[in-house]
C-alpha cells in the first residue's frame, strides 16, 4: 500500500516536474552527432564523447531533484503529508540515476553499433562520472537551496576538469580519455557520499 | 541609492561567491602557474629552435594535395568540426565533386587517378572494430596552371563539402603543411617581437585574457540568472512592479551592478598578474598599463554580453533556459576554435584565443577583427539589456508573462 502510494508520488513528480529535463537530455543526445563523431573509434577516442556527454546528462537529470520544493508553499504542503519527504527525494534520485544509466547505455550501444570500441568498463566509467557530477549538483542544490546553484557548481566543475584534468587526480571525470583503463571507484564513492549528505541536509532543512 | 543596494544584494548572493572562487581558481591554476616561468632569449648554438609557420604556396599545395589524394582514395576524411574527432565518408555525389577538384589540381583524369591509387603504398589502420586501408602518396602532380588563389578556393569548397574542421580548412593550411624549422635568427626575432613592441606585459596580458575569457564566456550567466529570478523566488515581484521607477532604469541599474561586481574578481586577478609580472621581469622595462588596458578591452565586452544575454533569456524564458543556451554557445565557441590557439580571432567569435606568450604577429594580423569583435559585443550587450528592459516592462504591465516551462501559465503546467 505504502509502496504503491510512493510509486504514484514519484510517477506524478516525473510527469509534472521532471519531464522537461528528460526531454532536454534526449534532445542533447539527438543533437550530439552534429558535434561528435561516433563511428570507428578506438576505446580512448570513444571515451571523449562518452565522457563529455554522460556527465552533462547527469547534471541535467539529477540536479533538479529538490526543485519542486524550492517553493516554500509547496514545501509546507509536502511536509504536512504522511509520506516521508526524504524518501520521496531518494526515490526521485534513484529514478534520475536510472534514466541517466538508460541514456548513457543507449549512447554506448549506439556507438558500439557504429563500430566504436565501447567496452563494458568504459560504459561503467562514463556512468560513474555522470552519477558523480549529478550527485555534486544534488548536493550543491541542497546546500544552496536552489537548483541554479546545483547547476552552477556541477557545470563549473565540468569546465574546470576540462582544463585541469590531471590536477584533479582521483576526482578527474575523464578517466579513459586521459589514457586510464580502470574504473574510478573514488568517483562512485564520492557520488554515494554526496547523495547521502544531500538527503541528510534536506531532512534537517528548516 | 539603488545601485549600491543591488551591489550589496549581489555581494550577499551565493552565486557571486561561487563565481569569484572559480575565477580565482582558474587564474591560479592556468595563468599564474604558466606565467611564473620567464620567457628568455634563445641561446646561440642550440640544435633545435622549434618550428615556425611560413606560408609557402608550393609547400602547401604539395602537402595538402598528397593528403587529399590519400583521403580521397580511402574515402575517409578526419575532421574536427567542433574540436572533436569525426571521420567523414562521402556519398557518391560529393565524392564525384571532390574528384573533379582532384582532377583540376593534378591534371589527372579519372583513369589516371585510379592508376595512381593502385600504385600507391597501402597500409591498414584499425579504427574501433574495423580496419581501413590507408594510401600513401609520396608526391602528387600539381597542374602548372594552378594558382595559389584558386587552390585556396578549391580547399575551401572541399572543407565545406566535409562539413568544416577538415585538414583543408584554408585558415590552417599554412600551419598544417608549411612548417619549417626555425633558425637561431628566427628564434631571436620571435623573442624580440614578443618583448620589444609592447614589452613582455603585452604578451602576458594576451595570455591572461585568453585564459580568463574562457571562464567569462559561461560562469557569469548564473549570477545574472539568479539576480533576475530572485524577485520571483522571494515573492517580491508585485512589490517591485509597483515601485515608482522606470523598467529601463531598474534593468540598467541591475545590469550595471552585476557587471561592476563581477568585474571586481577579474580586476583583482589582473592586479595579481601585474605584481607577478613585476617580480618575474623586474630587470626589464615594462609597460604595466597593458596588464589593465588590453585585458579590460578584451574581457569587459565578453562579461557584458554574457550577463546581458543571461538577463534577457531569464526574463523572457527562465533561468534554466538561459543557462542551457549560454552553456551551448560558450561550449561551441570554445571547441570550434580548438584547432588554432594563437591569433584565433574572428569578427564574431565569443571567445578570442591567443594562448601563447609569443606569436605577436598572429595577433596583430587579426587586430582589426579583434577591435570590431569587442565593440560588436559591447553594442550587442546594450541591445540585449534594452530588450530585457522591454520584456520586464511588458511583464510589469501584465501584457506578457514570459515563456515559462513550469508554474502558472507555463508550457508544462503543474496540476493542482
Amino acid at each position: 500500500m505504502a509502496s504503491g502510494c510512493l510509486a504514484k508520488v514519484v510517477f506524478s513528480d516525473a510527469k509534472h516536474n521532471f519531464l522537461i529535463h528528460y526531454l532536454a537530455a534526449i534532445g542533447l543526445l539527438l543533437v550530439s552527432p552534429v558535434v561528435f563523431g561516433f563511428s570507428g573509434l578506438d576505446e580512448r577516442l570513444a571515451a571523449i564523447p562518452l565522457e563529455i556527454i554522460s556527465p552533462i546528462l547527469g547534471i541535467i537529470l539529477m540536479t533538479p531533484v529538490f526543485m519542486p520544493e524550492q517553493n516554500e508553499n509547496i514545501y509546507d504542503v509536502v511536509r504536512s503529508k504522511k509520506t516521508s519527504h526524504t524518501l520521496v527525494c531518494f526515490m526521485r534520485i534513484l529514478l534520475s540515476a536510472f534514466i541517466t544509466a538508460l541514456l548513457v547505455g543507449g549512447l554506448s550501444l549506439y556507438m558500439r553499433c557504429s563500430d566504436s570500441q565501447v567496452t563494458a568498463r568504459l560504459f561503467a566509467s562514463a556512468l560513474i562520472s555522470a552519477l558523480a557530477l549529478g550527485a555534486l549538483g544534488v548536493f550543491s542544490s541542497a546546500l544552496g537551496d536552489s537548483a541554479l546553484i546545483g547547476y552552477m557548481v556541477s557545470a563549473s566543475y565540468l569546465v574546470m576538469d576540462m582544463f585541469l584534468h590531471s590536477k584533479l587526480k582521483r576526482f578527474n571525470l575523464f578517466t579513459f580519455s586521459d589514457g586510464g583503463t580502470q574504473i574510478n571507484l573514488w568517483l562512485a564513492a564520492a557520488a554515494a557520499i554526496l547523495i547521502t549528505a544531500a538527503l541528510i541536509l534536506r531532512k534537517y532543512r528548516r | 541609492m539603488l545601485f549600491n543596494k543591488e551591489c550589496k544584494k549581489i555581494l550577499l548572493s551565493l552565486t557571486f561567491w561561487i563565481y569569484s572562487i572559480l575565477v580565482v581558481i582558474m587564474f591560479a591554476e592556468n595563468y599564474y602557474s604558466e606565467a611564473k616561468y620567464p620567457i628568455s632569449k634563445p641561446a646561440k648554438g642550440g640544435s633545435d629552435y622549434g618550428l615556425m609557420v611560413r606560408e609557402d604556396p608550393e609547400l602547401i599545395m604539395e602537402g595538402a594535395s598528397a593528403s587529399l589524394m590519400s583521403d580521397f582514395a580511402s574515402n575517409r576524411y578526419v575532421c574536427y568540426p567542433y574540436g572533436f574527432y569525426k571521420a567523414v565518408s562521402l556519398d557518391k555525389e560529393d565524392r564525384d565533386k571532390v574528384e573533379e577538384y582532384v582532377t583540376e589540381i593534378t591534371a589527372w583524369d579519372h583513369d589516371e587517378i585510379l592508376k595512381q591509387i593502385d600504385s600507391a603504398d597501402v597500409y591498414y589502420m584499425e579504427h574501433g572494430f574495423s580496419t581501413f586501408p590507408g594510401y600513401e602518396f609520396e608526391s602528387v602532380n600539381i597542374d602548372k596552371n594552378m594558382t595559389y588563389e584558386r587552390y585556396k578556393e578549391i580547399m575551401a569548397d572541399i572543407d565545406d563539402i566535409l562539413g568544416g574542421g577538415s585538414a583543408y580548412k584554408v585558415d590552417t593550411l599554412a600551419s598544417r603543411y608549411s612548417l619549417v624549422p626555425m633558425t637561431y635568427e628566427d628564434a631571436v626575432k620571435e623573442y624580440e617581437d614578443s618583448i620589444s613592441e609592447d614589452t613582455v606585459t603585452g604578451s602576458l596580458a594576451r595570455l591572461f585574457s585568453d585564459y580568463t575569457g574562457i571562464d567569462l564566456a559561461f560562469i557569469p550567466v548564473f549570477a545574472a540568472a539568479a539576480l533576475v529570478a530572485a524577485d520571483r523566488r522571494r515573492k517580491m515581484t508585485e512589490l517591485v512592479y509597483s515601485r515608482n521607477i522606470s523598467s529601463l532604469k531598474l534593468t540598467f541599474i541591475r545590469y550595471g551592478a552585476l557587471v561592476a561586481m563581477m568585474f571586481i574578481p577579474v580586476f583583482l586577478t589582473m592586479i595579481a598578474a601585474a605584481i607577478q609580472a613585476g617580480e618575474v621581469y623586474g630587470d626589464e622595462p615594462l609597460k604595466m598599463h597593458y596588464m589593465f588596458t588590453t585585458t579590460t578591452f578584451w574581457l569587459l565586452p565578453e562579461l557584458m554580453v554574457v550577463t546581458a544575454v543571461g538577463m534577457f533569456l531569464t526574463e523572457f524564458f527562465s533561468a534554466g533556459f538561459a543557462v542551457a543556451a549560454q552553456g551551448a554557445w560558450s561550449f561551441l565557441s570554445l571547441m570550434s576554435c580548438g584547432d588554432k590557439l594563437s591569433g584565433n580571432i574572428t569578427k564574431f567569435c565569443l571567445i578570442c584565443r591567443h594562448n601563447t606568450l609569443y606569436d605577436r604577429s598572429a595577433f596583430m594580423e587579426t587586430y582589426n577583427d579583434f577591435v570590431f569583435n569587442r565593440i560588436f559585443y559591447m553594442v550587442l550587450a546594450l541591445v540585449m539589456v534594452l530588450a530585457a528592459a522591454y520584456v520586464y516592462h511588458l511583464k510589469r504591465g501584465g501584457r506578457f508573462n514570459g515563456i515559462r516551462l513550469f508554474g502558472k501559465g507555463s508550457l508544462f503546467r503543474r496540476k493542482a
